[in-house]
């Protein structure tokens, strides 16, 4: 038995025991809810119930009721979509891609990461279905056999490649998710005293006996699972992408946006991971699983793809620059200095600036200073989606057609509702289910990982 | 009554001018000998039809069917009735498109001598008029719902009284065109010992009538024949759009506007105004002059004529408005064309339009481009008579006042004090269809029938006569102003026969009968030799005075009509109020134009509210809007505005949770600016620089549907060598001569890449549009012609101010340039129906795809909404249901049109090239078993286009106009170097100014 080749400081602090972790981390399922919980979840509950009625209002009385106009045809609601698909790649990423490489120490977040990427496509989904005009009919989306003569769907759209790519990533990230959860679960199952919550979690389980053939089949099963979702991440903003990118309009019509759109996806998702670990740390009382170093990764992580966006913003201007096109330089012209400048500048300095203090080793483990960047990233990344649709749609090619775009209250209400829905799922979520995966941070810790001593300390 | 009114409608049917039926005389005869069991079924079926759409107070009676179709009538056909407009005094021809017994759509009637085919905006919206529920349906006594033969005693008796005591009866009306009315009018007046008709109009042109009096003797306004005419020269004449007889002198100015590669000559049109017409958007040069300085302008112009053709001088006494080259010029090119010029000018100085009429005599113009001798009646206004007319009231000397045809009391400022001495007047009548300001004082409103209801005829130019015939039954119990004044004489008699015995008496020899029938149907008398007569081109060499402008204030107000909206008459049509105006492109208001440099100066944003106050107290108080091209002087309101009961719109338009009223509580639909009306020297005067302008500091949103206006990008975020677009393509007249394609913007062409395969070839027809932007005046009438015909909703004001209106078809105005080198270009815009559709490959459901014959359709039934086709249009013309506007308000809904879809929420919308008019030419042709033949189909827009600005047609037929206007080489395509591959092509605009650019319109910026 040989230390570790290099210095890296432990994944689990707090001299834990394998029980310890087991009862600390279902402990906030076990004990009754907090008042912070309950504040919380009654905030969001708000927000979710705001939103309903705005939704329920809109679709009873007509899209007019957003800010949206002849010119303009999309704006929060698409912002939206595109902001919320974008939060639920961070998860995959660290679910998935951190997992084939081996990265340990994506266990302290990755459970809560994976609830998070189902939430935020679940909160995905509804806006292409409420921003439709006649959403009763949004089943005419999918290829179905019909008796309606030879009616297909359209396969050159790419609103409906968005419906495959959605629909399947959220297939796909529900059960890794849930699959990741079966070991947790058994535990849950062995632990609980509640009869339902001990019948729930038994059928759930899948009867889970904790042989060795049974962890075997699991992580067979968790690896294929990891490799299926992997390229997911780069197809599903691949494809939101080329909503715009096959289109004419300047300023869509791009073929940076692939990459474009992947960078800013994880880059906003690790931003929101980063803003929702902090709070679980410490409201759930887990600064020993979720410590200091993996906020110190997750920030380096988000430097660099915010690097990458802003990469992408100067690509944009160069390109437009460089081709020559009076259309595609006005609309980069008037994205910085248009009517609608405060919302490029806002994603500039958010995207590109703020993450810049990463690079210095104190801001990345100063808790109260990543949450700021990180909420700072997560507006950043709203402002850009609205940036690309609303800037580029509201000053086109016909001068007599330029319009403005002001949202509506029953808009920015859904808004709200969105994050309602969000949050709401997600304290649910942190009262049903472990928010840290037990089984995998078990073997991440040193105490669990048998090709590590048990410490001198802890022996004596 | 009924059975006669049934032989009316008999005879209209009788008259069907549908090309899948003759006009019969043998229903007619049957018809003259009451009731026929036909009549009795078709009138029947009728009144099912009526009551069956909703139409609550439709005379209905039992509902039968129809065992058998009486001849020419066919659910669900179509005929055309020819008639008269009566949306204003111009009395355009009208073909009256009508499907199961209701008029649908006004279209022009091709062979009308005047109107040539083409009607404005205003008489595309007589249906919704027609339609209109709050229309009176009963006499009112009183305020209170009367019948006529109560009004009928009481006014027979009212009247024998007057007749008795000799007491005063004053008949006003708007300028009637109708020999029949107007000898009714006279022969009803002639039974008292003191009757006058006195005809005024909200915006007067009495001046030019008085100036004509002095100079040739007869008190007319002369028809003007600008297709004569190699050179015009209008001071603030808006003849394009408001003046006089616009459709007529559309077509007439638009004759000389196209200039081809063989005969590269056009009309050379100057207009000197201070605000910003139409006419001035369309002419070939244009100089700033305020509008107190058109006499002084026109005697520098009148002595520089009169010194080189050697008339007698006339001097000026001042200096000049505008610089002395541009008046020598002016002059050069005038006497240049003696003969075949013109010289406008809108002022109501009679010595201005006396020194207009003397430069004409001098240019020898009378006899050439001016007609004395048939005269138009459009206009027969005398102010003198109103201001008497006036003080009669005020001294108490009138005991009847009957008023037709305007209101009187709105069009009046109130230092008239017409309504305070109108309750001095013990008789007053009033015709009108609503309750306006007039009305509402008269002791009886006896409601005269919609235009479309009634029998009338009109004679618009001397010689020019022609007939209108209703097309409908009455909706209400109206009556004809004919058969009042007939019934007031112990005489009733339908007016049917009224007009029959009038037009008996100047019929020309031969059978009566005939005649009658073939100007029913025709809508036009053949025509004949006019009386002969003197001809009346003697000049009588007034002598003019001419004083120097009493300049009050630094401003100088303008009173002007409104292109769509000239006088309140229409104030109760949404169709109009939400038509843009072609100039500001602002809807349902009116406002003080001021220009960009005075408006810097006060610090006035659009829609900043304003008082102008005037030195003899008159003061009101509306939005500003800051107006490119406007002199610096000059304040520009609309009149016409501000009409009593326009707060009915107020619900106009979707309810929502932040929807705004169209019209606030209290307020009415703009302002009436008719308070800064001045008189002085019997005319009313409509300039006065006796004004002061005051910020109020209030504000009120004005509803624009386009916010940016030049073709230049805004400098701030312009591209270096991309600051100006290209969507309209323009030349010199010198330019075009050496190169007719000159004025090509050189890097568009249309690539010979195709992305996709050609694998859907044409085989049938493919159709195309093309658009001369040189004739196309932005006169705005597509776009009604088109709501009407597409079922297109009125969304109010709210709306609009957000971008959501509905139009399929919009005018995009540009402007580029500046001082006098401004030029402005009308572009006509709608769905371009592209071969490449960007629109087509984004759907997800299919909902919008291209037929065989090139045609981009749109499939209500499948949209699911998600504006992905909107978003993607680079022509940016896809219109968006944000809610369900098509809602129930009963009778308004007989005007929709049953063969276009009306479409629900949440679906996408566009022009279809009218597909249901190509449909309907494609069943003809499979009876016929012919080919579409060229100009069979027409759209909407087309159709009525004063300037015949627009070419539809079969592009695979290679003889067809359309085919022939794609090579023009003037053709070009908007946004061409998108590869989208357009059906609509534009021709390129030739100004006829010198030079062989036109500054930096010209300029090549995409390479």
């Amino acid at each position: 038995m040989t230390e570790p080749t290099y210095d890296q400081p432990p994944l689990v602090t707090g001299d834990k025991s394998l029980d310890d972790v087991t009862r600390d981390i279902c402990a906030p399922m076990e004990r009754k809810p907090t008042g912070l919980w309950w504040a919380a979840f009654i905030a969001s509950f708000s927000a979710l119930v705001l939103g309903i009625v705005a939704v329920w209002y809109q679709l009873v009385t007509g899209i007019g009721t957003w800010g949206l106009n002849k010119t303009v045809g999309w704006g929060f609601d698409i912002t939206n979509f595109v902001f919320w698909v974008g939060i639920g790649h961070a998860g995959t990423l660290i679910s998935a891609v951190l997992f084939l490489f081996r990265q340990k120490w994506r266990t302290a977040v990755n459970r809560s990461a994976e609830a998070m990427t189902l939430f935020a496509v679940i909160c995905a989904g509804v806006f292409p279905l409420i921003h439709m005009g006649r959403t009763w009919l949004a089943y005419w989306t999918l290829p179905y056999p019909n008796a309606r003569g030879s009616l297909w769907v359209n396969f050159k759209s790419p609103l409906l490649w968005d419906v495959f790519a959605i629909s399947t990533y959220l297939l796909v990230s529900a059960v890794f998710w849930y699959v990741g959860l079966i070991p947790d679960l058994a535990t849950i199952r062995d632990r609980s005293t509640n009869k339902w919550r001990k019948r729930c979690a038994r059928f759930l389980s899948l009867g889970w006996n904790g042989s060795a053939r049974t962890w075997h089949r699991y992580e067979t099963v968790y690896m294929l699972l990891a490799g299926l979702a992997t390229p997911l991440v780069f197809s599903v903003h691949t494809i939101v992408s080329m909503d715009f990118a096959t289109s004419v309009i300047p300023g869509w019509h791009t073929t940076i946006f692939p990459p474009y759109f992947v960078a800013g996806a994880i880059f906003s998702g690790l931003a929101m991971v980063l803003t929702l670990a902090i709070i679980a740390r410490k409201t759930m009382r887990l600064e020993d699983y979720i410590t200091k170093t993996h906020i110190e990764r997750m920030c380096k992580l988000m430097l660099s793809m915010g690097c990458i966006v802003g990469l992408a913003y100067a690509t944009e201007f160069f390109t437009a620059f460089y081709s020559g096109n009076g259309y595609e330089q006005f609309v980069f012209l008037n994205r910085a200095l248009g009517p609608f400048a405060v919302a490029y500048w806002i994603m500039v300095s958010c995207n590109v600036f703020v993450p810049q203090l990463l690079w210095i080793k104190g801001v990345r483990r100063n808790l109260a200073a990543v949450f700021a960047i990180a909420i700072a990233v997560n507006v950043g990344m709203w402002f850009e989606r609205f940036v690309i649709i609303v800037t580029s749609l509201h000053r086109d090619f016909l001068p007599t057609s330029w319009a403005d775009y002001v949202p509506s209250l029953v808009e920015i209400a859904t808004f709200i509702g969105s994050f309602g829905l969000f949050f709401t799922c997600f304290l649910i979520f942190c009262r049903i289910a472990p928010s840290i995966a037990i089984a995998e941070v078990k073997a991440a810790a040193e105490l669990g990982n048998p090709k590590l001593p048990v410490s001198e300390e802890r022996a004596a | 009554m009924g059975n006669r009114r049934q032989n009316d409608r008999r005879m209209n049917l009788a008259n069907a001018r549908a090309p899948q039926r003759p006009a019969s005389n043998l229903e007619h005869m049957t018809a003259q000998q009451g009731v026929s069991r036909r009549q009795f079924l078709e009138a029947t079926g009728f009144s099912l039809t009526l009551a069956m759409a909703g139409c609550g107070q439709a005379p209905t009676q039992t509902a039968l069917p129809l065992p058998d179709q009486p001849a020419g009538l066919s659910p669900g056909i179509r005929q055309a009735f020819a008639s008269t407009c009566g949306g204003c005094s111009a009395a355009c021809g009208l073909l009256v498109s009508v499907q199961d017994g209701r008029p649908l759509k006004m279209e022009g009637l091709p062979e009308h001598p005047l109107s040539q085919g083409g009607l404005c905006a205003i008489g595309q919206a007589q249906t919704i008029e027609l339609y209109d529920n709050l229309r009176l349906r009963d006499p009112l006594e009183q305020g209170q719902v009367t019948n006529w033969e109560s009004v009928d005693r009481a006014m027979t008796e009212n009247l024998a009284n007057i007749r008795r005591d000799g007491g005063a009866v004053r008949f006003v009306t708007a300028t009637i065109t109708s020999p029949t009315l107007k000898g009714a009018i006279d022969e009803f007046l002639e039974g008292f010992s003191d009757g006058k008709h006195i005809t005024c109009e909200q915006r007067s042109c009495s001046a030019i009538l008085d100036a004509h009096l002095q100079s040739h003797g007869r008190r007319v306004v002369p028809r003007y024949l600008f297709e004569q005419a190699d050179v015009i020269v209008s001071f603030g004449a808006d003849f394009l759009g408001t003046w006089i007889s616009p459709v007529e002198f559309t077509a007439g100015w638009r004759k000389r506007r196209v200039p081809t590669p063989e005969s590269p000559v056009m009309s050379k049109h100057v207009q000197l105004e201070g605000r910003m017409s139409l006419t001035g958007t369309n002419a070939d040069q244009r100089f700033l002059v305020a509008p107190d300085e058109y006499g002084n302008a026109l005697s520098h112009l009148a002595s520089r004529i009169m010194q080189q053709i050697g008339a007698a001088a006339i001097e000026p006494v001042e200096e000049p408005p505008v610089s002395e080259a541009v008046l020598d010029d002016l002059a050069r090119q005038l006497t240049e064309a003696r003969g075949s010029s013109l010289v406008l000018c809108d002022s109501q100085d009679t010595n201005i339009q006396l020194i207009v009429n003397a430069i004409n005599q001098a240019l020898g113009n009378y006899g050439q481009t001016i007609d004395l001798d048939q005269y138009s009646q459009q206009r027969q206004e005398s102010d003198t008579d109103l201001l008497t007319l006036l003080d009669e009231i005020r001294n108490g000397t009138v005991a009847a006042l009957f008023v037709a045809g305007n209101d009187l009391l709105h069009s009046l400022p109130k230092q008239f004090e017409a309504s305070e001495s109108l309750k001095h007047v013990p008789l007053v009548v009033s015709f009108a269809q609503r309750v306006d300001a007039t009305a509402s004082a008269a002791k009886y409103i006896c409601p005269d029938h919609h235009p479309l209801e009634s029998w009338l005829d009109a004679e618009p130019t001397r010689g020019v006569v022609s007939m209108q015939q209703p097309t409908i039954r009455p909706m209400g119990n109206t009556r004809s102003m004919l058969e009042s004044l007939a019934a007031w004489q112990d005489r009733p008699t339908p007016a049917f026969d009224l007009l029959q015995q009038a037009w008996q008496q100047r019929a020309p020899a031969g059978d009566f009968q005939t005649h009658w029938e073939r100007t029913v149907h025709d809508g036009l008398e053949p025509s004949r030799e006019t009386d002969g007569g003197p001809s009346r081109t003697e000049y009588l060499a007034p002598t003019v005075e001419l004083a120097p402008q009493q300049r009050v204030g630094e401003y100088v107000l303008e009173l002007y009509s409104k292109v769509g909206m000239p006088d309140a008459r229409h104030a109760h049509n949404p169709w109009l109020h939400e038509l843009p105006d072609p100039v500001t492109k602002i809807t349902w208001d009116n406002y003080v134009s001021v220009s960009p440099a005075t408006a810097e100066r006060l610090s006035l944003q659009e829609g900043d509210i304003v008082e102008i106050s005037t030195a003899d107290g008159a003061n009101i108080a509306l939005p500003a809007h800051v107006q490119i091209g406007q002199h610096d002087r000059v304040l520009a309101v609309a009149l016409g505005y501000g009409a009593p009961g326009t707060d009915r719109f107020a619900g106009i338009g979707p309810d929502w949770l932040e929807a705004q009223p169209t019209v606030k509580p209290g307020e009415l639909v703009g302002v009436n600016a008719a308070d800064l009306i001045r008189a002085e020297q019997d005319t009313l005067r409509y300039v006065r620089s006796d004004v002061t302008l005051r910020r109020t500091g209030g504000r009120k949103d004005l509803a624009a549907t386009q916010l940016h206006h030049r073709l230049e990008v805004p400098p701030m975020v312009a591209p270096p060598g991309a600051e100006l677009r290209h969507p309209v393509q323009r030349t010199t007249l010198d330019a075009y001569a050496n190169d007719p394609g000159a004025g090509a913007v050189s890097s568009h062409h249309l690539p010979e890449q195709q992305l996709w395969p050609e694998d859907h070839p044409k085989h049938g027809h493919w159709w195309g549009m093309i658009i001369d932007l040189n004739a196309c005046t932005g006169c705005s009438a597509c776009v009604v012609a088109c709501q009407a015909e597409n079922n297109i909703p009125v969304v109010g004001k709210d709306e609009v101010r957000r971008q959501r209106e509905m139009h399929w078809m919009r005018i995009d105005r540009y402007y580029s340039g500046e001082g006098d080198d401004l030029l402005t270009a009308h572009q006509p815009m709608m769905c371009h129906h592209c071969d490449n559709a960007p629109c087509e490959t984004v759907c997800p459901v299919l909902a919008t795809t291209h037929s065989d014959e090139g045609i981009n359709e749109q499939t209500y039934n499948r949209c699911v909404g998600t504006r992905y086709c909107a978003n993607n249009c680079p022509y940016k013309v896809r219109r968006f249901n944000w809610f369900e506007y098509s809602r129930d308000s009963g009778v308004l809904n007989l005007a929709l049109n049953p063969d276009v879809t009306v479409r629900s929420r949440g679906v996408m919308e566009k022009c279809t090239m009218c597909v249901q008019r190509i449909e309907a030419g494609r069943i003809a042709s499979r009876r016929s078993g012919e080919r579409i033949s060229d100009g069979q189909v027409l759209t909407a827009c087309q159709q009525s286009c004063p300037a015949q600005a627009i070419t539809f047609g079969d592009r695979n037929d290679h003889e067809s106009l359309v085919s022939q206007a794609w090579h023009d080489p003037r053709a070009y395509f908007v946004l061409e170097e998108l590869n989208v591959r357009p059906s609509v092509g534009y021709l390129r605009q030739v100004k006829n100014r010198p030079g062989d650019d036109l500054g930096p319109q010209s300029e090549a910026s995409h390479d």
